[in-house]
Parts: structure tokens; C-alpha cells; sequence
């Protein structure tokens, strides 16, 4: 083996650049102080189902209104969360551990309350037809419900039809689309075409291993998300901007 | 094909690991032998998205690569060529449309070593097609036509054989999402060696029957996953110490191929692959700072350590200013391996191999624990229990940590992020059972309550 100082030939600017904060030192300063809300939005960033379930029973049981505790706590702890993956504070599997346990504390409420809550809208994802590919998919359907929004996931290897008589059925703020493939991403473009024939103009975020900005920005409704964490930020962008795709592609087209 | 398990190292010790050289060499297609002393440039690409819509467009599209890649080998002087084609869904499915693109490439590589006397050989990847829209289904009626999208491309041209197998994948998503190591040993370490071990006993079988090689698997689908998941230094989407655990694994995983009949060489994105040919002393192909043209990695030189041949992963077929993307990165490769071919015959081999690994050892925990000499070690963790496929995937893991460890105090700096990941899934580890039967038992109940997609059967569970 060669020994050579290594500084001389690379950086590791991850170290560099860490923050001095702990990720549980930055959370404690985002939490609300309500002592009935405090521990649900604690449990949520820590990924606790059970204590979640245990802090809503609690907050009931005190008087609160189980539907406004979806507000009131569970999104406020997804708040926290989400803010410090945006920060680079935490890590995606922090994300996906603490959506499945705002997911279980919102099912938790609607059985409670007997009625289902609002959402921000509704975002359709699939994978192409002709590719199985999911967990790309199955991030961006994550991060979109960690964010607010109700999902319809279509699945993988979705046919051209069923996700244009979704969008249709559904009426949704935005579509997603994510492919491994080069041959398989070739169906958004007739996905495109057929939401374009029908008069459906929405948006359709696409994304993942093959796809790339150019390839995206060939179709008109085409919107390209470099990262799935894109997707709530394009959803977010729509709700209050419109979903004018030029500001979409002028927002999100970074090359 | 019976299996034979892995218990003791092919090499006696790391240093004895070079590039261009195999314990066991394989000869391949029109006069190739690989691991035989030389390194050989393996060509990767894709077809352009629109030349899937027929098969006569796509067997077109293949032809047009085929022949850019053999005229740029000549006009530069290249001795030796592998093509790799990894099917793209329609070419599995249908078979003969694999088949036929087998030929039309074949042909064409034919007349070139016919005319210009050119080593080449043709590696085919089928594509797991194994499963529905909704679940793997690994042993369902799709494993038939998966096996004949092996045998019609043997029939037609193929010199090897391979595949990214897929088994394991639907518990690894879930697992590697949330930190969950016991669910990454039972995705690739159990899971995954169990569907190998009754693929590649049949692959091997066919490639026996046509006379053509059973080359290998990589573990593409969940270390890989993995690793393009941790992405860059500056990104947060998963710990690269966690990756490295997962990659580790995989090694015992991909391993299962040459237990089950398969020869070598590793396919290129086995990123694992330096560990397997340390056991089992199979020729590899890797891909390093010459794949950047599909994804970026943290060891682009160091990959190169212990290469028999040299590739790029995979390309879009379109035009660039130096002629077509094939053309521009085979002609890079050629030139990587003309240079390892030199040290080679002037027996400066070791220098070089150890100029790459010293130029990305500490760039990230990944590449220190893939540095032939740490490889070696994962490779002894292995053999060490290599007839117990969940107690050597778990041993792959712990040696890890233990490389990272012992580097940490050297000159791999970690993140204290990277540092808790590793401490966390340390903890994790070393509280599973050593019986099997126990883990397997335990797995089996909670994945099959919290992963609707599993489903026990595709493993005979």
C-alpha cells in the first residue's frame, strides 16, 4: 500500500462543513412548548408510532379535537422534521421513519373523530409503464404525504390509460412520474400527449435514475425534479404560485 | 448444477490481487481469455428511448452500436473488445427479440475478427422480469420465459451470460429506508442468496448446454441501490457507512453465482466484485471514473485495483463532438486498460494498483473497506462461515464495521453523522442471533406483517 496524506489529494467537505448542532439538540429548539403537543411532535421526529398513538390518546383525552390535532401536532412535528432534512441536519431515513409515524397517528385521529381530515391536494404518482422500478417512487410518495398532501399511488408499471384516467378521476394538483429507464420514460411523453388531447393541463413532475431535464423538457406539461425531495417543493409552488408550467420549469429546471 | 460453497480464499493473501490476472481465467468468445494477463475495455449502452417501439427498430439500433464500437476499437488499435448488452424489458419478455439482437451484434463482431483479427466476445444481461405490476414473483410463471430469454441468446450468439437478479429487493427497500440493518442482511445476505442459488444453478445448466460462459449476478438491485441513494459527500439522503454494510453483504450474496456454476467474470457494477474474486478467484469487470456517463461514485480510480476488464456501466447511444457516446467511451476504456497493460508487461502492476487505491482509500468509508487489502479481509469474514449463508452475510457486515472502525483512527475521517450511523447499526448487528433458523423465523413474521409486498413463497418460505 502507498501512504500519503490524504488532505493533500481530496476534501471530505461533509466533515467540514457538519454543524455543530446534534440533530435532537436542533429539534428541541423547533418544538412547540404545549405540554400535550410537545411529546407528539417529539415522537413524530423520533419515529415512534406507539408514543405518537400514546400522545394523541392523551391530547383527547384532555379535550383536544382529534381532527385539529393533525394540524395542531402531527404536522407541526413533521414540520420539524421536514425543516431539518431541507437543513441537512437529519438524514431520508429520519424522513421516511417519521411519515410512517405521522401516517399511523392520522389514521389514529380519523378513526377517532370519524371523518376523514383536509389535505393540501392531491398529487397522482406512478412508476412508467414497463418499469418496476419503485422505490424512487415510493420516496417521492413519502415525502408528498410527510408534506400534507393526499397520494394516490398508482403503483409501478402503470399502462399509459390508467394514469390518464386517473388524473381524470382524481383531479389533482400535479402528476409524478418516475423511471429507471430510457426506454420505459418514453411512455411520460405519451402520458403527455393524452392528458394534452383530453384538455388536461396539469403538471407532470418527473424524475429518476435515466430521466433527465432535456428528456423532460421535450413535453409540454413536463416538469423535471432532480431530487424526490423536489416533489413537495413543486407541489408547494403550485398551491401558491399557480401551475404555470414556464415558472415551474423557470423554478425547478436548475441546468 | 450442484452448489459448492465458498469456505476458504483463492489467493493466500491480498497483495497477490492485480488487475489482468484471474487465479481462473475465462476464455470467451473470438480468442478472448480474461484474467489471462491483460485487461480487456467492456462497453456499456442503451438504446435511445424511442428505439424500443419494434423489434426491427431495436435490432437496427444495436446493429448502428455494435458496428461504432468495433470500427473506433480498430481505428485506435485496441487488441481486445467485450460488448455488454443488459436487455431492456422488451428483449426479455420476448425472447426472440433478444435473440435476434444476439445475433445482429454477433455478426457484425464476426466479420470484425475475421478481418482485422480483433479479440471481442458478447456478454448478454438478461433483465430479471420476474415479477407482476404489484409483487416479485420469482418462481411464478414468468420464470420460464425468463430462463429462454437465456437460451435463445446462448443459441444466438451470447459468449456469456448474466444477470441482475433481484431476490431480496422488496425487503431491502423498505429496510435500507429506515436504517433497518436486520432487514438488509435478510434482503441480500439470506433472501437474495436463496433466489441465486436456484437461478443459477439452471443459468449455469444452459450456458453448460450451448457451450458459452456463465459469467455472473451483481447485487445491482440493493447495493447499488444503496450507494446511488448516499450519493455525494454533501447528501443526506442515507449514511455512506451504512451503504459500505450493505455493499459488504452483497459480497456474500453475488458470491452465491460461482458457487452455483457460474465462471466470471463479475459484471461490472459489482462493486462488490474485488471481494468475490479474492474468494473465489473468478475475473471481474468493474466501473469506476469511466461510469461517471451514467452515475457518479466516490472511488472512481480505486475500482481499477483488481479489474480484468474495464467498463463504463452504461450509456445513451446518441452523437457527441468525438463521434458516438459508445464510440467516445470505449475508446476511453481502450485507454485505461492500454495503461494497466503496461504496467502488466513491465511488472509495474502493483505500483499502479496501489496508485489507484491510494487515491480514493480515504475519500469515503466505501472505498476504504473496498480496497483490495480491507476487501480481502470481508472475503475471510465470509469463508470463514461460507456454509451458513446468514452467519457469513452477518459476519461481511461486522468485519465492515470493524475496517471503518480501525480507519476512523487512521486517516478516514467520518462525519459524526456517518459515525452514529455506524455505532447505531453496530448495535443493531450484534444483537441478532448466530442461528439461522432463529433469524430466519424472526424475519419472516415481521416483514411479513409490515411489508405487504413480501411474499414468503418467491423463496420457497
Amino acid at each position: 500500500m502507498i501512504e500519503i496524506d490524504p488532505s493533500s489529494i481530496l476534501v471530505r467537505y461533509n466533515v467540514k462543513m457538519e454543524k455543530e448542532m446534534t440533530p435532537e439538540e436542533a429539534a428541541e429548539e423547533l418544538y412547540p412548548k404545549d405540554s400535550l403537543i410537545y411529546p407528539i411532535a417529539k415522537a413524530i421526529f423520533e419515529g415512534e408510532e406507539d408514543d405518537v398513538v400514546e400522545g394523541l390518546q392523551k391530547a383527547i383525552d384532555a379535550g383536544r379535537d382529534p381532527i385539529s390535532l393533525i394540524n395542531d401536532a402531527l404536522m407541526v412535528g413533521m414540520g420539524v422534521v421536514s425543516r431539518l432534512y431541507d437543513e441537512g441536519v437529519i438524514f431520508l431515513p429520519n424522513v421516511m421513519m417519521s411519515a410512517d409515524a405521522m401516517l399511523e397517528g392520522i389514521e389514529f385521529v380519523k378513526e377517532k373523530a370519524g371523518k376523514a381530515p383536509e389535505t393540501k391536494g392531491k398529487v397522482v404518482c406512478h412508476v412508467a409503464e414497463g418499469d418496476v422500478h419503485d422505490i424512487g417512487k415510493n420516496i417521492v410518495a413519502a415525502l408528498l404525504r410527510a408534506a400534507g398532501y393526499d397520494v394516490v399511488d398508482l403503483g409501478r408499471d402503470v399502462p399509459v390509460d390508467e394514469v390518464v384516467a386517473a388524473v381524470e378521476r382524481e383531479n389533482p394538483l400535479m402528476l409524478t412520474g418516475t423511471a429507471l429507464m430510457t426506454t420505459t420514460m418514453y411512455a411520460f411523453k405519451e402520458v403527455n400527449d393524452k392528458l394534452l388531447e383530453k384538455g388536461y393541463r396539469i403538471p407532470f413532475a418527473c424524475g429518476g435514475g435515466a430521466v433527465n431535464q432535456d428528456f423532460v423538457s421535450q413535453y409540454e406539461l413536463g416538469v423535471y425534479g432532480e431530487e424526490a425531495a423536489d416533489a413537495p417543493k413543486i407541489a408547494d409552488f403550485i398551491r401558491e404560485h399557480g401551475d404555470n408550467i414556464v415558472k415551474l420549469r423557470e423554478k425547478f429546471h436548475k441546468h | 448444477m450442484a452448489v459448492t460453497r465458498c469456505t476458504k480464499m483463492a489467493y493466500s493473501s491480498a497483495d497477490e490481487m492485480v488487475f489482468g490476472r484471474a487465479v481462473n481465467p475465462v476464455k470467451a468468445g473470438l480468442g478472448l481469455e480474461i484474467g489471462a494477463g491483460y485487461t480487456t475495455p467492456e462497453v456499456n449502452y442503451a438504446p435511445r428511448p424511442e428505439a424500443g417501439v419494434s423489434k426491427e427498430k431495436l435490432v437496427k439500433e444495436y446493429e448502428r452500436i455494435t458496428t461504432d464500437i468495433m470500427a473506433r476499437m480498430v481505428q485506435i488499435g485496441a487488441p481486445a473488445v467485450v460488448l455488454e448488452t443488459e436487455h431492456v424489458q422488451q428483449m426479455s419478455n420476448n425472447p426472440d427479440w433478444g435473440a435476434e439482437v444476439a445475433h445482429a451484434q454477433k455478426t457484425i463482431m464476426e466479420d470484425y475478427h475475421d478481418e482485422y483479427g480483433i479479440k471481442c466476445a458478447l456478454r448478454h444481461t438478461i433483465g430479471d422480469i420476474r415479477e407482476s405490476r404489484d409483487f416479485l414473483e420469482l418462481r411464478g410463471d414468468k420464470y420460464s420465459v425468463f430462463m429462454e430469454a437465456f437460451e435463445q441468446c446462448a443459441e444466438n450468439g451470447a459468449d456469456m451470460l448474466a444477470v441482475e437478479s433481484m431476490g431480496g429487493k422488496e425487503v431491502f427497500d423498505y429496510a435500507i429506508l429506515r436504517n433497518d440493518m436486520a432487514g438488509v442482511l435478510y434482503g441480500i445476505g439470506v433472501l437474495g442468496s436463496m433466489d441465486m442459488e436456484m437461478i443459477w444453478q439452471d443459468i449455469a445448466s444452459i450456458a453448460k448446454k450451448n457451450n458459452v460462459v456463465a459469467s455472473g449476478d451483481t447485487d445491482c438491485a440493493q447495493a447499488n441501490t444503496a450507494m446511488f441513494i448516499a450519493g455525494g459527500l454533501l447528501d443526506k439522503n442515507l449514511a455512506h457507512t451504512l451503504a459500505i454494510i450493505a455493499r459488504a453483504v452483497s459480497a456474500a450474496r453475488s458470491l452465491v453465482a460461482y458457487e452455483a456454476g457460474a465462471v466470471g467474470p463479475g459484471k461490472d457494477c459489482g462493486y462488490e466484485n474485488t471481494i468475490c474474486k479474492a474468494i473465489a478467484g473468478v475475473p471481474i469487470s468493474q466501473e469506476g471514473k469511466t461510469s461517471t456517463c451514467a452515475h457518479s461514485d466516490l472511488m472512481g480510480n480505486l475500482t481499477m485495483q483488481c479489474c480484468d476488464l474495464w467498463s463504463n456501466e452504461s450509456v445513451e447511444y446518441h452523437g457527441e463532438f468525438g463521434g458516438t457516446t459508445v464510440q467516445c467511451w470505449a475508446e476511453t476504456l481502450a485507454y485505461d486498460c492500454a495503461l494497466m497493460n503496461v504496467a502488466l508487461q513491465s511488472g509495474n502492476e502493483k505500483i499502479l494498483r496501489d496508485m489507484f487505491v491510494a487515491s480514493d482509500m480515504n475519500r469515503d468509508a466505501q472505498g476504504y473497506v473496498l480496497a483490495y487489502n480491507n476487501a480481502y479481509r470481508i472475503g475471510e469474514a465470509i469463508t470463514r462461515n461460507g456454509d451458513d449463508i446468514y452467519l457469513r452475510a452477518k459476519n461481511a457486515a461486522i468485519e465492515c464495521i470493524n475496517i471503518i472502525e480501525e480507519g476512523a483512527k487512521k486517516n478516514l475521517e467520518l462525519s459524526r453523522f456517518e459515525s452514529k450511523a455506524l455505532s447505531d447499526a453496530k448495535a443493531a448487528l450484534e444483537s441478532l442471533t448466530d442461528d439461522k433458523e432463529q433469524f430466519m423465523s424472526d424475519c419472516l413474521t415481521k416483514y411479513k406483517q409490515e411489508i405487504k409486498v413480501f411474499k414468503p413463497e418467491n423463496y420457497g418460505l
